[in-house]
């Protein structure tokens, strides 16, 4: 009962604030972060429960096929947590980087994102899924095009270009998968797909899977990224960095694992994975300019990394995937907030004027170097129990194919720490061209470390988050379970 | 290269559906679900319009959604257009006569209608997105027909978030009282009656003044010239 | 039933076809929108025939009319109603930001938009 509000309280927060607004403008800025952190206490609390049963809420009352369920099991949670962690760190810092006006849409947009992401990964309805994702979607194109700026509103069109395209892809195959099947329901679709013709199940899969691939920024659908990402701003970043192309990814694996079962698709995912991870890391790799862009890119490469190790098939891949999906968005989330600010000191984007910021800022360079460092996949941080995670996933395959392509991510790794490292050299050994410096205010050196620290304590000691990452995976992998605590439920 | 790669890729969309769609054929029986909401409907949710009872009471959870999507979509425009110039927008040409004199008469009547039309919602066609934007098309009148005519934006924001804060907050009681969110708490009342169906009609006229609002802000932010 | 029954089809995947073309193809940002609503239209009323079922009437009960038996499939209908407003938003979203766009460039033409690589 109570796992229903984690998706009200978010909608009713956004649609407070601009009454709110009227009366006090401080307190309708606060109101994101109160509500994200109310839901990161639900779904705190939640958690035991979700961790021996998966929780199914019907919404409005009938039995799910007929109403629209939420599923809050341990993947569902587990998302939901780190997506109202950092939506919440982000709303913090929000309140604090923000200068320009509407500063009131800026924070009922970034509520409404997060609103659509929670939606997303709690809900049990393919439609369903389709509503939240435009929620998300529509929030992140204005979101992107926020500076109102020459690059802002061009990212954010073409942003909104390739995205509606998507949208209608995926409103395709659900009309394609109704049709065929008669259902919304995504366990009673995974009942009945065997029923289904294969040819217009292929071609269903398809269309669902382009669909959100562009939000998951797969290679080749992730020609916006590069421009959303970076013209964003930074906070904006975060968010469109650590929870948006996560929720697309999410969304990817909900559909091949739950609703598809067939073992054909999933190569085709890990190559395209692997494809994806290759070539964002290079594009990366060639960005001597821009620190966005260059991040940009390396979470295009990461996503590939992420995509491959669900194209495992496996659980142990799955595992993995949500492993390094979690200390993904952990150091990407910490790296965009903390080079925001840096761009703001310094008043450029461009990788030479950070020359020495390290030694100007030295909290904030140690946090970024903790966040770069796990990002390669160093001991101790969690991007390396991840990266350990996937490679260990692939060679559990025993396959050649896999072990090649486990070669491969250890190549792109590789590429990773060249142009990683390099920034970590311009940033604390090169000639500081700036004087003073002033450290971060309190509102943004906080979620900072928060995330800073999250990540040092889950490298170190990764039995935090590995047995409820084993459950999640399970219940992705484990098919039968999902459709009977769907249809067995009320 | 462009128009190639554009060649190929709407091919293969064409032979994808064609394909697809050969397997559902056109016009056939293939209901599932949907049998169960055509008998349930009436009793289940009291609205004799089964579109409106799957829609504001089956899968009320979509229609928060869509709601939500406006109301980002609205933000999302409102925001671009905060302090564009003030010369930016061309004047609108001074309407004729009786453009503005047929503006300001239409006016209520069109009001009027939106608001039969969600309010009706669960007996007849129609429902709260179409009554919303039928409201909003009254508008778009007067600033087609009134020059220099100006929206009031605090009004609209004051409906926006108190019409959303209701929707929820009627879910949220439907939590309390029936132990699921947006559950129905009110009685049904007998069919085919205004004061029918719990909370569907209530709801409907929700969404309906919503949506008409945020209609409305959008049309204002376009035109500009208003004050934030 | 008979000859006429896959047009509808036709018609909307036409339509989605065209849309993508001219999302393709045209270099206007006022036409590319144009297209992604086209697009959306056609997706719409794919969504609409699947659930079109011959010789019935609208999934509304009415004293005259009680037969749920004759009616056809509502579930696509109320799907539809979403994604119509769903889609309209986004089109009032994308001109918001075409005349965004406009006010920078002075240009709708996505060739000469090119602060960033399209």
């Amino acid at each position: 009962m109570v796992a229903a509000l984690l998706v009200a309280l978010p909608f009713l927060g956004a649609f407070l604030i601009p009454l709110v607004g009227m009366g006090s403008k401080r307190i309708a800025y606060s109101i994101p972060a109160i509500v994200l952190l109310a839901d990161l206490g639900i779904a705190l609390s939640l958690l035991p429960q979700a961790l021996r049963a998966p929780i199914v809420v019907s919404i409005s009352g009938w039995a799910p096929p007929l109403s629209i369920n939420l599923y809050v099991g341990p993947l569902g949670l587990g998302l939901a947590i780190l997506i109202s962690l950092l939506g919440f760190l982000v709303a913090v810092y929000g309140m604090g980087y923000i200068h320009a006006e509407p500063k009131e849409k800026y924070h009922m947009l970034v509520l409404t994102l997060i609103t659509g992401a929670i939606g997303m990964v709690l809900t049990g309805d393919i439609f369903n899924l389709f509503v939240f994702f435009e929620i998300l979607s529509l929030s992140s194109y204005a979101l992107t095009g926020y500076n109102r700026d020459r690059t802002g509103t061009e990212a954010a069109v073409k942003y909104l270009i390739q995205g509606s395209i998507g949208s209608a892809f995926i409103l395709i195959g659900i009309a394609l998968l109704y049709g065929a099947l008669g259902t919304l329901n995504m366990a009673d679709l995974a009942a009945r797909i065997t029923a289904g013709d294969p040819m217009t199940m292929f071609l269903a899969l398809s269309f669902l899977l382009v669909g959100f691939g562009i939000e998951a920024a797969i290679s080749p659908l992730n020609a916006w990224l590069p421009d959303a990402h970076s013209s964003a701003p930074s906070s904006v970043s975060a968010i469109l960095s650590g929870i948006a192309i996560e929720t697309g990814a999410y969304a990817v694996a909900r559909i091949v694992y739950t609703v598809f079962p067939g073992q054909g698709i999933m190569f085709v995912l890990a190559i395209i994975g692997i494809v994806t991870l290759l070539m964002g890391e290079m594009a990366a790799f060639h960005q001597h300019d821009d620190v966005k862009r260059m991040l940009a890119y390396s979470s295009i490469g990461q996503m590939g990394l992420i995509v491959f190790a669900f194209g495992m098939a496996s659980q142990a891949g799955a595992f993995a995937a949500l492993f390094q999906l979690v200390s993904h968005t952990l150091a990407k989330g910490l790296l965009f907030l903390a080079v925001g600010y840096m761009i703001y000191r310094v008043g450029s984007r461009r990788i030479s004027a950070f020359a020495g910021l390290g030694r100007r800022m030295p909290m904030t360079g140690t946090m970024v170097a903790i966040a770069v460092l796990s990002l390669i996949g160093v001991p101790p941080f969690t991007g390396f129990m991840s990266k350990l995670a996937v490679v260990r996933a692939g060679l559990m395959q025993h396959s050649a194919v896999y072990t090649g392509m486990v070669v491969l991510v250890l190549v792109a790794t590789m590429i990773e720490v060249g142009y990683l490292l390099r920034f970590l050299q311009v940033l604390f050994f090169a000639v500081p061209e700036t004087d003073e410096v002033a450290e971060l205010p309190l509102s943004a050196a906080l979620p900072i470390a928060i995330l800073a620290a999250l990540i040092i304590a889950i490298g170190i000691y990764p039995q935090m988050i590995t047995g409820l990452l084993h459950q999640a995976a399970a219940g992705l992998v484990e098919r039968a379970a999902y459709i009977k605590s769907v249809l067995g439920a009320l | 290269m462009r128009a190639f790669i554009g060649f190929v890729a709407l091919s293969l969309i064409a032979v994808g559906l064609a394909l697809a769609l050969y397997h559902i054929p056109f016009g056939q029986d293939r209901m599932d679900v949907a049998r169960d909401y055509l008998a349930r409907s009436v009793r289940d949710t009291g609205a004799p319009n089964v579109v409106t009872g799957i829609v504001v009471n089956y899968r009320a959870l979509d229609t928060l959604g869509e709601v939500t999507v406006l109301f980002s979509a609205s933000l999302g425009v409102g925001m671009l257009m905060t302090w564009r110039s003030p010369g930016g927008g061309r004047p609108l040409p001074g309407a004729s006569l009786i453009v503005r004199r047929g503006a300001g008469f239409l006016f209520p009547f069109i009001l009027l209608f939106g608001g039969y039309i969600f309010v009706h919602g669960h007996l007849t066609p129609g429902g709260g997105f179409q009554g919303g934007a039928v409201i909003a098309s009254a508008f778009l009148l007067l600033y087609l027909g009134i020059p220099g005519y100006l929206l009031a934006r605090r009004p609209l924001a004051a409906i926006e978030s108190l019409t959303g804060i209701t929707f929820v907050a009627i879910g949220i009681i439907g939590l309390a009282v029936g132990g699921y969110f947006l559950n129905n708490f009110l009685p049904k009342g007998s069919v085919f009656s205004l004061f029918s169906a719990g909370v569907i009609p209530i709801l409907y006229m929700v969404i309906g003044l919503k949506v008409g609002a945020e209609l409305a802000g959008v049309v204002a932010n376009m035109i500009g010239g208003g004050e934030e | 039933m008979n000859a006429g029954d896959p047009m509808v089809y036709a018609g909307a995947v036409g339509l989605i076809l065209i849309g993508l073309f001219t999302v393709i193809t045209r270099r206007n940002l006022i036409k590319i929108i144009i297209g992604l609503t086209l697009l959306d239209g056609g997706v719409n009323l794919l969504l609409v025939a699947v659930g079109y079922i011959q010789g019935r009437t609208a999934p509304i009960i009415t004293p005259a009319h009680p037969d749920t038996a004759r009616m056809v499939d509502p579930i696509p209908q109320a799907l539809v109603l979403t994604a119509i407003v769903i889609g309209l938003g986004v089109t009032a979203l994308g001109l918001g930001l075409a005349i965004r766009v406009y006010g920078h460039y002075n240009t709708l033409d996505t060739r000469k938009i090119r602060g960033l690589k399209w």
